[in-house]
């Protein structure tokens, strides 16, 4: 099954008993009004972990009914966000979400040896893109995590963005790894990465999905584009998954496509056991409401 | 951008190398009907003939030179433009290895002496309030200190052809924090200061500053950071090959965008562009060529 746009990831939560979505140091307006919406729409359960009277009073103030709702009080923000942290591993929370706390202290908790959300594998950020002019949605990663992953990250990151592919109902995704060139050139170091994990892919070495690279940007979005330049692969023109060489490339050409290809956007974090949501504040309100919707219908639990 | 060509009033002769493509065929009749170009067609004549006739277009428009392959086409078009019998050489469906090859040579190509060799894209794109100007989606990997400097020099220089004074340049990368596992940052923070003492002039520049901060002024009051592009930028700097060339395709495929670009630091203009890249872009390329020659 292949996703044509952002909503169609309600067809994967619906039905299902609700995702609990824990929202961590939760007396935040940003992340609370997308939480809100997501909660009357049927798609998460919010357990919201922070200080009760801030959240109570920001939910006042912007009529969001929260009757039926569980607060756990925990005024300190650190210990609210360990909090969350602790409930999400004992298996209370399918989603772990970020409030009124700096990304750097959430993601020290999740990282924590002991009580945090490590699986062993590399943390990455995960973005899942509606454009217009594009026939499906498409994935890209990793636009705000890895700064310059080398190979065996680029590995990792290429596995946790297949394996929540396929929890979204992608069989064999197929992944373009990008370029600023579509040949070997030994002098851009990505395009000697690409050429690796394209043969590690053939040798199954990295599973469940069909890995294609050098592509340049043009060849693994456009079947046109990749037939004029005789490029022949399963992966051009029908991008599932568009692995950035590093986090410069990565931003840029997220940017762009928000900003000019008006395009929609959710985003997790991947690699702990429970998706993340790392909304920002300059976020819109749809994207934070989009990336809740994404993290409940990549979440296992 | 037409309209400024056009406006010129002024016919550019091109000679176009391995003329046979109809992209390329197309785009110089185009140019030549809009009155701001004559061509020079380099390649098989009866190849050429064909193309002429799948598009529709009177082949007798152009001054057709037979060359035996691709490779002395390309030798030819860079010989007519270095001997003054062309003003602006262009690469047809030849590959740009072999084309480079020809300008780049020391002897018999189209370098200006020391000079870097770079490339300078504008831009048009729906969403955004006027033409930008991109540099280098297409030459550089990843350009030095020295490079940036030159590529700025060759941007401002197109920049003010358009009748932009004093453009604003956005030096791009994730952040607008200083972050040194970039490497592009150190020489941004360089260039910043060298704009603001004046040793790179007729502009003003910025950076390290991300996409937003660079072209939305929304971003900057969100973020409060004080920058003087102020999401106003005429010309990005992109810190390689990598992150220029996916934002430029991706702008094309997904918003509606059309570039046009030229080589610098040629003696000549010079048009390079992919063989796939559509008529209409091709057309642009040419009109910017006739305008910066």
């Amino acid at each position: 099954m292949v996703l044509k746009n952002l909503n169609d990831l309600r067809r994967l939560v619906e039905g299902g008993p609700r995702k609990k979505l824990i929202l961590a140091a939760a007396q935040d307006q940003h992340s609370l009004g997308a939480v809100m919406k997501a909660w009357k729409e049927g798609i998460v359960e919010p357990i919201l972990v922070g200080n009760r009277e801030s959240i109570q009073s920001i939910c006042a103030a912007n009529n969001y009914d929260i009757t039926g709702i569980r607060i756990v009080h925990e005024p300190n923000i650190e210990m609210s966000v360990e909090m969350a942290v602790r409930m999400v591993s004992d298996k209370q929370g399918d989603v772990l979400m970020k409030g009124m706390v700096g990304t750097s202290t959430l993601l020290k908790c999740v990282l924590n040896k002991e009580w945090g959300l490590r699986t062993g594998n590399l943390l990455s950020h995960f973005a899942l893109f509606e454009v217009e002019t594009y026939h499906k949605v498409i994935a890209v990663t990793d636009v705000a995590m890895n700064i310059a992953p080398n190979l065996k990250d680029k590995i990792a990151i290429v596995n946790n963005s297949v394996a929540c592919l396929n929890r979204l109902g992608y069989k064999i995704p197929k992944v373009a790894v990008l370029g600023a060139v579509e040949m070997v050139n030994e002098n851009m170091e990505a395009t000697l990465d690409a050429a690796l994990l394209s043969k590690m892919n053939q040798r199954d070495q990295i599973k469940n999905c069909i890995i294609d690279g050098p592509l340049a940007f043009d060849n693994a979005v456009s079947l046109i584009s990749a037939q004029n330049k005789g490029i022949k692969s399963e992966v051009a023109g029908d991008t599932d998954l568009l692995l950035m060489p590093d986090i410069e490339v990565g931003n840029v050409l997220y940017k762009s496509l928000v900003f000019f290809a008006k395009a929609k956007v959710a985003s997790i974090i991947l690699g702990a056991k429970v998706p993340i949501v790392l909304t920002s504040r300059s976020d819109s309100e749809q994207a934070k409401f989009d990336s809740i919707l994404l993290s409940a219908a990549a979440s296992r639990w | 951008m037409v309209s400024k060509v056009t406006g010129l009033k002024k016919k550019h002769r091109i000679a176009v190398a391995w003329a046979q493509d109809p992209n390329t065929v197309g785009a110089v009749h185009r140019a030549v009907e809009d009155g701001f170009a004559e061509a020079i067609m380099i390649g098989n004549p009866d190849e050429i003939a064909i193309a002429c006739r799948k598009a529709g277009i009177n082949d007798k428009l152009f001054t057709v030179v037979e060359s035996s392959d691709d490779h002395t086409s390309a030798l030819d078009a860079v010989r007519m433009t270095k001997n003054g019998e062309a003003d602006i050489v262009m690469k047809g469906l030849v590959g740009s290895d072999v084309f480079l090859r020809a300008i780049m040579d020391k002897e018999n190509g189209l370098m200006l002496p020391e000079a870097v060799l770079t490339y300078v894209g504008a831009i048009e794109i729906p969403a955004y309030h006027k033409l930008l100007f991109i540099t280098d989606p297409a030459v550089i990997p990843f350009p030095t200190l020295d490079q940036k400097i030159a590529m700025a020099g060759y941007a401002v220089e197109m920049a003010s052809r358009f009748g932009v004074d004093k453009p604003k340049i956005a030096l791009i990368s994730a952040s607008e924090k200083m972050n040194r596992h970039f490497p592009s940052n150190a020489d941004y923070q360089k260039m910043s200061i060298m704009a603001k003492e004046g040793k790179i002039s007729n502009c003003i520049m910025d950076g390290p500053l991300d996409l937003f901060l660079a072209c939305d002024r929304k971003s900057v009051e969100i973020k409060g950071v004080r920058t003087p592009v102020n999401g106003d930028a005429d010309i990005l700097m992109f810190p390689s090959l990598e992150s220029s060339n996916p934002f430029y395709k991706g702008l094309m495929l997904f918003a509606s965008g059309e570039l046009a670009g030229l080589m610098r630091g040629t003696t000549k203009p010079v048009v390079l562009m992919s063989r796939s890249e559509s008529e209409k872009s091709k057309y642009y390329c040419i009109a910017l060529a006739c305008l910066m020659a």
